[in-house]
């Protein structure tokens, strides 16, 4: 009797079961558009992740906390550590070893706990960092080490979730959608920040040390929630994938990179990604200080042009996806993206050269739709010269490549900016002459992606053609081969 | 109890399967265990409620 109920129990623990794990049963071939929108959920987490670090807790951690402006630099830039790990994070996916038969899910839940962890204790971290309370009396390094492992924490977090997210959503769909997914998951990165900023800012208007506490744990609450949701029943169980995982011994990183790094044009690409997303990547910190110091904007009208930058990135994405979609060369289009940058940035210095305002907001628009292309179709090049079982290391390259690049752009643009606003005012040099030779270099830069990419584009070619040369080359004396072998 | 590893039990997993799902279990127990231990000594150590 006793054994029939336990029988009687577990078949229906089991038939109730599946609908609760968090892995899908079966792959299925067309991935509908509301679990790709699901799935770009992470990329929100991200946006958070970034806003909350580079936006609102350098600002709060140097007017609130009064913690010095050099220490904050320091912290913040510590995720950056962790961006060219992403290559090795990527890899590793790939070659996972699970007995569901798992390779990414894994991997975004140990991302997302990282998040979480730092988010939940960096408010005390940062609180006992600035000597809240009792915390004066304590020792130096607790403050330190702890807002450092917080913000390590965070770092790691969310570069984990974000490479092998995008590896998760180049697995799932196929080349043709693929333009689609790239933009859908940029725009909901942008989404992410912008949202964020705003939440955050106006949580933060009446700082308190309880609302700092609650606001930063509440994105690590919402980043655990949002991080589920996307990933829930995205990666299928598969026995038959287990069974070759075990099987198989994994490729160490070294030979994986190796490998990977001789495909044609892979190099190239990532040059090109690392000089573009550079010089794109310092706009963003000068457009604002560039506005209000040499065209006399107010605050609210600098703020306004950080949208308008959005505003055509976003314009970018759209057109991006809509022209790979339809069969277009990704590198052609980023070379336009980039080519589209320059004259964006020469409008931009025009406009404190007697153009006036109106040069300046075309160059913003211009440059955001330049750096949307480029973008998009530098991830879409990623994505379609990944072989499939290295796509986790091809987008943790591109994602090595772009955010540290697209860090030390920033970084480098923040330093210039400092530079900038504590020179003693020199009446030899014209206010806007630092920020024009800024600008000028990020041209220098974007001409140096088009050379790269024009490169890529006739080399790509002629290698392809050499490449189709000897493979027919060497498939004749195979097939002949094969009598000789056989006898 | 079977000792053959293929065996699918009424859960629906194998052993292995179920050993690697209570292995995420157990890690994140683990690195909760350790955030929740930083955070409460860092709280003590700003707000102190030990005396």
């Amino acid at each position: 009797m006793m054994f029939d109920y336990r029988d009687f129990a577990l078949r229906r623990l089991a038939s109730l079961g599946p609908r609760y794990l968090p892995f899908a049963d079966v792959a299925t071939d067309a991935v509908p558009l509301s679990r790709l929108l699901r799935l770009s959920l992470f990329q929100v987490t991200v946006g958070m992740a970034v806003v909350l670090l580079v936006g609102t807790l350098n600002r709060v951690m140097i007017v609130e906390l009064n913690v010095p402006a050099s220490l904050v630099a320091v912290m913040l830039a510590l995720p950056l550590v962790f961006a060219p790990l992403r290559a090795l994070i990527g890899h590793k996916s790939d070659v996972h070893v699970s007995a569901l038969g798992l390779r990414r899910v894994p991997f975004i839940w140990k991302g997302t706990l990282y998040q979480f962890g730092g988010f939940a204790i960096m408010p005390f971290a940062l609180l006992v960092l600035s000597g809240y309370g009792e915390a004066v009396d304590a020792p130096r390094w607790i403050g330190l080490s702890s807002a450092a492992l917080a913000f390590l924490l965070v770092g790691a977090g969310a570069h984990m979730v974000q490479t092998v997210g995008l590896a998760l959503a180049t697995d799932l769909v196929d080349e043709e959608s693929q333009p689609n997914v790239v933009g859908l998951m940029y725009v909901m990165l942008l989404v992410g920040m912008v949202l964020s900023a705003l939440v955050f800012g106006a949580l933060l208007e009446n700082y308190s040390p309880g609302r700092l506490i609650q606001v930063i744990q509440g994105a690590a609450v919402v980043t655990v929630a949002l991080n589920l949701l996307a990933m829930w029943k995205q990666e299928a169980r598969d026995r038959v994938r287990a069974q070759q995982m075990a099987k198989t011994r994994p490729l160490p990183f070294r030979h994986a990179w190796g490998d990977f790094i001789k495909g044609p044009g892979k190099l190239w690409l990532l040059v090109v990604i690392a000089l573009g997303t550079f010089g794109f990547g310092a706009a963003d910190v000068l457009l604002e200080p560039y506005g209000g110091q040499i065209l006399g904007f107010s605050v609210a009208d600098t703020t306004k042009l950080t949208a308008l930058l959005a505003g055509g990135t976003l314009i970018g994405f759209g057109v991006a996806s809509r022209l790979l979609g339809a069969g277009g060369s990704p590198e052609k289009l980023g070379l336009l993206g980039a080519m589209i940058g320059i004259p964006g940035f020469a409008a931009i210095i025009a406009s404190s050269l007697g153009g006036g305002p109106l040069w300046f907001l075309a160059g913003t628009v211009i440059t955001g739709l330049g750096a949307g292309l480029f973008g998009h179709a530098m991830l879409t090049a990623t994505m379609r010269s990944a072989a499939r079982n290295q796509i986790g290391l091809a987008l943790g390259a591109w994602g090595a490549v772009q955010a540290t690049s697209a860090g030390l752009g920033v970084a480098a643009a923040g330093i210039a900016r400092d530079l900038i606003l504590n020179a003693p005012s020199q009446t030899s040099i014209s206010a806007h002459t630092p920020y024009n030779i800024v600008f000028m270099v990020e041209i220098v830069f974007l001409i140096l992606a088009c050379g790269a990419l024009l490169y890529l584009l006739v080399g790509g070619k002629t290698a392809q053609r050499s490449r189709k040369n000897s493979v027919e080359g060497s498939a004749a004396p195979d097939l002949q081969a094969k009598p000789v072998e056989a006898s | 109890m079977s000792d053959d590893p293929d065996k699918v039990w009424p859960t629906g997993l194998t052993l292995h399967e179920a050993e690697e799902v209570h292995s995420y279990l157990i890690d994140g127990t683990r690195v909760f265990g350790a955030i929740a231990l930083i955070a409460h000594l860092l709280v003590a150590a700003s707000t102190p409620w030990l005396g």
